[in-house]
């Protein structure tokens, strides 16, 4: 039996149904999106699975250039969507692509991809540099920045319902690079990056690390090394320099943190160019 | 529980435990062409397509199937005539111990349906998820793009 501790199973219909279900369960009760990570990982004391599935928060929209995505909106959707294919260059499907396999973009949801915040997450590194809020209801609505999210096992009786991205200013563009030892496998390394021009002068900028191993953070000290630059090589050089030297990199089973030390800085290095072509190339 | 599923076009009611993955429901049930492999996502011996899209049913809970359409191997083939996609893994010999093939065929099918003309590297993407020890994917990705071809005849006569 995949989880013997699970007695109940529940659907709830509204977002309200399902806040009551987890306030009266407590502890015991797990919601879930695609539900991966329960199966995968399911904690003993798991008695009520609460299936998010049937609220309504399946969409990708947009509004005046910003993106809200549904917390239920599969990675499969969210990589097919119009909504999402011209934005910043087309940044978040080919970040997508690289996640995991079909099968799994199938079932995996944004909203329980950005809650579980497995610390190899592509979606959050990416999400991370492109500035994206979330709204969190707990009976009350607020909307905070996905970096205060973190850590996201400290949320209790709240839902994320949705994930909101910025619109993308003019001569702004985003990179996304990932290292992984095949195409199915999670990051050894990821790197996304973030910058804005105003008449050619880099104005704002986010560098992320993640899988490092642990999950995409900031890198400020790079991130300084690019505001006030022109975005030239040495700029761009200076900046992967200050994100190998500042990452918080650490050794697993699958890298040392030498090796990991180097990917940040080739990763950084890759991306600010790559970002750097989209403004070239004209794009938004 | 009592969930209700369409299998293969048919409409059935299951008896499930609530921590029971639909992967245990449909082989319990006698549907032995989805295997189970890793059970982990991993490999995609598991896959089935629920309401058109392939998942690993090793991971989806069954109470998040109620209500849903599932399609496995056994429902590909109509009136004893094989899939354009059956066919095309038999004439290409991408089958060798069997074990991947019903997951392959049900990850192809999926991206047939949805990318009717897919180019080599959109096909290896397409079977990302699933995994084969025996034919080093290069029959597979034949057998694919053959039935791709012969699913295009169909559609436009």
């Amino acid at each position: 039996m995949g989880l013997p501790s699970v007695k109940e199973f529940v659907r709830p219909g509204t977002l309200d149904e399902a806040l009551e279900l987890l306030r009266e369960r407590g502890e015991r009760a797990w919601p879930i999106g695609g539900g991966i990570d329960l199966v995968l990982f399911a904690p003993r004391e798991v008695e009520t699975v609460v299936d998010l599935g049937r609220l309504p928060l399946r969409y990708v929209r947009e509004n005046e250039g910003r993106i809200s995505i549904g917390a239920i909106a599969t990675l499969r959707e969210v990589l097919e969507s119009p909504v999402v294919r011209d934005y910043l260059g087309g940044v978040i499907p080919e970040m997508l692509h690289q996640v995991a396999s079909p099968l799994l973009r199938n079932l995996a949801t944004i909203g329980g991809t950005l809650v579980s915040a497995n610390p190899w997450s592509d979606v959050i590194t990416l999400f991370l540099a492109l500035g994206a809020d979330v709204v969190l209801s707990d009976g009350k609505t607020r909307t905070i920045p996905l970096e205060k999210l973190y850590p996201a096992r400290a949320l209790r009786a709240t839902i994320l319902t949705e994930v909101r991205l910025p619109s993308s200013a003019r001569e702004s563009a985003a990179a996304f690079w990932k290292f992984s030892r095949t195409a199915f496998d999670v990051a050894l390394l990821n790197c996304a990056t973030f910058v804005r021009m105003v008449g050619g002068r880099c104005v704002e900028a986010r560098v992320v690390a993640g899988g490092t191993p642990q999950l995409g953070a900031r890198l400020p000290r790079a991130e300084a090394c690019l505001v006030g630059s022109g975005l030239d090589d040495s700029s761009i050089e200076r900046a992967a320099e200050a994100a190998r030297e500042s990452a918080d990199v650490r050794e697993d089973r699958r890298a040392s943190a030498d090796y990991r030390r180097e990917l940040v800085l080739v990763g950084v290095k890759r991306s600010l160019h790559e970002a750097r072509g989209r403004l070239a190339g004209g794009e938004r | 529980m009592k969930i209700s599923l369409t299998v293969n076009g048919a409409q059935r009611a299951f008896d499930v435990h609530p921590g029971d993955t639909l992967l245990e429901v449909l082989r319990r049930e006698g549907y032995k062409g989805v295997k189970k492999g890793c059970g982990a996502g991993d490999c995609g011996a598991c896959a089935v397509l629920l309401d058109g899209r392939a998942v690993n049913s090793c991971l989806v809970l069954a109470g998040k199937a109620d209500g849903s359409e599932v399609l496995t191997i056994e429902g590909l083939s109509k009136d004893g005539a094989l899939h354009p996609l059956q066919e095309a893994f038999l004439d290409e010999g991408a089958v060798q111990c069997g074990y991947c093939t019903p997951g392959m065929i049900i990850a192809s099918l999926d991206l047939l349906t949805h990318h009717p003309d897919p180019n080599e590297e959109e096909i290896r993407e397409g079977i990302a998820g699933n995994l084969c020890r025996c034919t080093g994917y290069t029959k597979e990705l034949r057998a694919i793009q053959a039935a791709a071809e012969k699913m295009r005849e169909a559609r436009h006569g």
